[in-house]
């Protein structure tokens, strides 16, 4: 949530990169959708997005199965609060010939590691746009 | 030749001679080298992907009946999570004594979830709400609304679950190799496979858990 939170406030440049983004979930649907369309999670603190409504941008997918999710690599590996059925987290790039070319897993190491991740994603979608 | 056959077949059915009990595969969930727990996060992780399947898909009833009380709370959490989505009506009042009373939050969390993919019981799912448990509390409002959806949640899963998994296909996405395709529901419902959005922009895919 906090990854899209960010990415949220940057969808700007999503837009003039021309890009796609996609959030996708090892839940089921009803899940996903309190995900896009509800703000559960940041709305309890104080921070800057406690008032938003919603903080999803990207298109949000359900993977009930998590299929997706293990072919990814990401799927069934922390406990959490579903333990076990949730994604460990990680971004991955795919340029326009359908190659990955860029993965990060996210730390949640500092604070404001958020901004960094998101920073590093438009930048390798910069590059996936110019090798057209 | 035909008695070469009979001697051949008959060496598999005498116990003892070459033939055994297939094991199930929530005998083979029992026996994971690597359960879910926080040690294994990176180990062992495609195994417990491919059992999970297995378990579901064999929807073997009387066998999850009887494993959710399991004396392993991984055996009893994924028992009570295929019983769930299979849709196993016979199984809501064992489902119910887990939620109120399971020691394991990981089951308790298997068990509420179930019971609103059954959409039954919502009084129990209501009182899970207020469980000592943050992820029991959080799932199990998100199952108070699920009793109340005319969705099928559950037949949704039986049908994702139903495509199968190959082991040899987990894990292969890599930097400089093609996106593996797959398909996935939008969150209004409408079904996406990715490689029809291939080739048209730069895409950028986050796998989220719920907090991240």
């Amino acid at each position: 949530m906090h990854q899209q939170a960010q990415l949220r406030m940057k969808k700007d440049e999503v837009e003039r990169l021309g890009a796609e983004v996609y959030v996708v979930l090892a839940m089921d649907l009803h899940r996903t959708r309190e995900f896009k369309e509800e703000n559960l999670l940041l709305s309890r603190g104080t921070g800057r997005f406690s008032k938003e409504k919603s903080l999803v941008y990207a298109t949000a997918l359900s993977d009930p199965a998590g299929y997706a999710s293990a072919v990814y690599g990401v799927a069934r590996k922390c406990l959490r609060w579903g333990a076990w059925v949730e994604n460990q987290p990680r971004w991955f790039v795919i340029d326009y010939r359908g190659t990955i070319t860029f993965v990060l897993e996210p730390k949640f190491d500092t604070p404001t590691a958020y901004e960094r991740d998101v920073d590093l994603v438009l930048e390798a979608l910069r590059s996936a746009r110019a090798e057209k | 030749m035909h008695r070469m056959t009979i001697a051949v077949v008959g060496l598999f059915l005498v116990p003892g001679a070459g033939w055994a009990q297939p094991t199930s595969p929530l005998e083979k969930y029992r026996r994971l080298p690597f359960p879910a727990k926080d040690e294994n996060f990176a180990k062992g992780w495609q195994e417990r992907v491919a059992l999970e399947y297995e378990v579901i898909n064999a929807a073997d009833l009387k066998a999850l009946r009887l494993a959710l009380k399991d004396e392993d709370p991984f055996v009893r959490a994924i028992a009570a999570r295929a019983l769930g989505i299979l849709g196993d009506k016979d199984s809501v009042d064992a489902l119910t004594d887990l939620v109120k009373a399971d020691k394991e939050y990981l089951v308790r969390i298997r068990a509420v979830e179930s019971l609103g993919y059954l959409k039954m019981k919502p009084e129990v799912v209501q009182s899970a709400i207020k469980d000592r448990d943050g992820g029991v509390s959080w799932v199990a409002k998100l199952a108070a609304d699920q009793l109340k959806s005319d969705t099928d949640y559950a037949k949704q899963l039986r049908e994702a679950y139903a495509t199968g998994i190959k082991r040899e296909v987990m894990g292969t996405a890599k930097v400089s190799n093609p996106a593996p395709d797959f398909t996935a529901l939008t969150s209004d419902g409408k079904p996406f496979r990715l490689s029809t959005v291939l080739g048209k922009k730069p895409i950028a895919i986050y796998f989220a858990a719920y907090d991240g």
